[in-house]
């Protein structure tokens, strides 16, 4: 099946006097995917969505969204109709209700949906509360009820679980899961290697300005992230022996925790079944390799909590 | 614009929502109005307190006839007197407020009622020696002579009389700038008294007439002075923060990536202005009038000034809160303009009480112009006072507007 490209980038470049905030970055987001730019606080992830929401005027380059260009004033009015927005670190207005607060987004954008959106994220029935006494997640709901009032084709989330508790964030991506199933083209940047590992199609590592890694999650991975670790907790030198006769690679800690590395998940099932043939009852904690795997071969370093290179 | 009406009546909401808004905007300049209406401005003639010593008692410590009916005199006049026993000590002076003291004579009432009759002999005397010179050969010599030996026995008479001429004393700073007309004020109640013991009357009389012109109370002042200082810091102030709030949340980059004008934005924030300066006006003059029976109506004129005041200050304010990108830049030069331009500019209090220089200074403030305009429009009732700072306004809301679509940004914040 061919996908059509919903958003398409070309050697866009964004400067800042002698800073170079994005680097002549090119890509193509697919239509229905979920999108993630993925990295560091400073990476000029904000920079290019909002060169991408025509709220910020390329150096260089150019980006075309559903066609139209970001740099034609005729294609900006377009480009706006088809967009919905949450930017980074979003507050609604505190002395508005939830209700009032996606009405005025819904007024700036012409659409009349206000109840339909209120309602499929769950705010309906917290309409009449002021926004100032709404906990951290439903403030971030609110915001993304104001991006999607008017049913956008293009939806940007600008770190949209930034800041939120577990709980809250689990919720958020539930609702950024529901936008995939309804077709909905997300481009979400977040520098959480969780977040976009479970909400992403396809994800651009970014670091300095420039895209580091592309692709899809799964491959980038299979690629970069290394092989599935089997963790087994004072595993016999009889069963460590027979597994290495077998062609796997095992290591054995001091404290005696061993690790076989697998690279498919048939191998797992192998290497249990090799133990129980041993009559070894093993139970190995497993750890597939992920993002933050792929960061860590691409870039060289770990991303923390807070979104600083470590 | 179809967003407009719904963005100007959430705008409005949240505005009335917000309890700082509120208080500045509407609740502050009311409490400023009964206050200093009250203290400067209220409709009661001015009273000056005067503590009077009455050293003329007898031993029983009740006051004479005389200066008791004097004391009466003065408390009935300007004076709100405050009387002090003789050996009462001496009231000690805030610094502020004045301390006068005007103290009575030992021996007032036998003294005034002797020097009293001394002076009526005096006028017989003197008044029968006028007519007879008047008369002149008319009357004989005989009874001429009679006469004159009649009014040497009158002045003989008037020789034996004693008494001399009661002395009060009027104590009081010599920084005090009112002692000197207090002075006049009390030797013209004395005057009057003495002619009332004589049976006399004034010999002129002056009566008021009424002129045309309107003399304003304080109050009068006051009113369009405090709705043009808040309508100014309601938009430089309270705008600033406000646009500066909906950048530093996210929701001017929100609007600004839908279809949304910057225009429409800038508009609706100045429409909410007009009407929370429309009911700050109404609200002001409903309780002036409860009050202080300050009976203005705005015209379309007084009316127009608001407006034009409105968009002025309300474009700085925009301007403000969209050029800056940090909150305590923003109060700081929101504050340092709003406050010093509403001490200046004569809003707060009439230019005349203020020094020369300042007075020079308080025209380049834009807000003299405003409350002047709406000063003439409202309560004076003067179109053609009102007309030259109108156009001075008009001006401000012209640059104030043209600064707001330039400073505010929908794009590259």
């Amino acid at each position: 099946m061919r996908v059509s490209p919903a958003i398409v980038v070309e050697d866009l470049t964004k400067r800042y006097g002698d800073v170079l905030a994005v680097d002549r970055i090119s890509f193509t987001v697919n239509e229905g995917e979920v999108f993630a730019l993925l990295g560091p606080n400073g990476a000029g992830k904000t920079t290019t969505v909002e060169m991408l929401e025509c709220l910020r005027t390329p150096t260089s380059g150019n980006a075309y969204l559903k066609g139209f260009s970001i740099r034609d004033p005729a294609g900006v009015r377009e480009i706006k109709k088809l967009i919905g927005v949450l930017p980074q670190e979003f507050n609604a207005e505190d002395d508005l209700t939830v209700y009032e607060n996606v009405e005025l987004a819904a007024a700036s954008k012409g659409a009349e949906n206000v109840r339909e959106v209120l309602e499929k994220l769950g705010l309906w029935e917290l309409r009449g509360r002021l926004f100032s006494k709404l906990s951290g997640g439903l403030k971030r709901r609110v915001g993304i009820a104001m991006a999607l009032v008017g049913d956008p084709e293009i939806v940007f989330l600008d770190e949209p679980t930034t800041g939120l508790d577990p709980e809250a964030r689990r919720e958020t991506w539930l609702y950024i899961k529901q936008l995939k199933r309804e077709g909905v083209t997300v481009v979400l940047t977040t520098h959480y290697m969780e977040e976009a590992e479970r909400l992403s199609d396809r994800v651009a590592i970014i670091v300095k300005g420039r895209i580091a890694a592309i692709g899809e999650v799964r491959r980038l991975i299979e690629e970069h992230g290394g092989k599935t670790r089997l963790f087994f907790e004072g595993l016999e030198e009889r069963a460590v022996r027979s597994l290495r006769e077998r062609g796997y690679e095992v290591e054995v800690a001091p404290d005696g925790r061993a690790v076989v590395k697998v690279r498919t998940q048939s191998e797992v099932a192998e290497v249990i079944s090799t133990l129980r043939e041993l009559s070894v009852e093993a139970y190995p904690e497993i750890r597939r390799a992920g993002l933050e795997d792929v960061f860590l071969r691409v870039i060289g370093s770990r991303l923390t909590e807070r979104g600083e290179l470590a | 614009m179809r967003a407009a009406p719904t963005l100007i009546k959430l705008l409005f909401k949240a505005w009335m929502r917000s309890k700082q808004s509120i208080f500045f905007g509407f609740l502050f300049p009311v409490m400023l109005l009964l206050i200093f209406g009250s203290v400067f401005g209220g409709p009661s003639p001015p009273n000056y307190t005067l503590y009077v010593r009455n050293l003329d008692v007898d031993q029983s410590g009740k006051p004479g006839a005389l200066s008791e009916a004097f004391i009466r005199a003065l408390n009935e006049s300007v004076f709100e007197v405050h009387l002090l026993r003789p050996d009462d000590p001496a009231p000690r002076g805030t610094g502020f407020a004045a301390v006068r003291i005007l103290t009575i004579p030992k021996g007032f009432t036998e003294n005034l009622l002797n020097v009293t009759v001394a002076n009526r002999l005096e006028i017989t005397a003197d008044t029968i020696l006028r007519m007879v010179a008047m008369a002149g050969e008319s009357i004989p010599p005989q009874t001429r002579a009679e006469i004159e030996s009649s009014v040497r026995a009158i002045r003989s008479f008037r020789q034996t009389i004693g008494g001399e001429r009661p002395k009060l004393t009027l104590e009081g700073s010599p920084d005090d700038r009112l002692l000197q007309p207090i002075e006049g004020i009390i030797n013209v109640i004395a005057s009057k008294f003495e002619l009332a013991l004589l049976n006399a009357s004034s010999a002129m009389e002056v009566s008021s007439v009424l002129t045309q012109t309107k003399q304003l109370r304080l109050v009068d002042y006051y009113l369009p002075g405090y709705v043009a200082a808040f309508v100014m810091t309601n938009g430089l102030i309270g705008v600033s923060l406000l646009v500066f709030d909906a950048y530093r949340r996210g929701l001017v980059k929100l609007l600004a990536s839908t279809p949304l004008p910057k225009s429409t934005w800038i508009a609706s924030i100045v429409v909410v202005q007009t009407i929370v300066s429309l009911i700050l006006l109404g609200v002001m003059l409903a309780v002036g009038w409860a009050v202080f029976r300050i009976s203005a109506f705005p015209d379309a004129l007084s009316l127009l000034v608001i407006l034009l005041g409105t968009l002025a200050f309300t474009g700085f304010g925009v301007a403000i809160g969209g050029s800056l990108r940090e909150a305590g830049a923003v109060t700081a030069l929101a504050n340092s303009v709003a406050f010093p331009m509403m001490f200046l500019s004569g809003a707060l209090w009439p230019l005349e009480l203020m020094p020369e220089f300042l007075q020079a200074v308080a025209r380049f403030t834009p807000l003299y112009y405003f409350h002047v305009a709406l000063r003439e429009a409202l309560i004076v009732g003067s179109p053609a006072g009102a007309l030259l700072p109108a156009l001075v306004v008009a001006g401000l809301a012209a640059l104030g507007l043209s600064l707001a679509v330039v400073a505010t940004k929908w794009k590259d914040f």
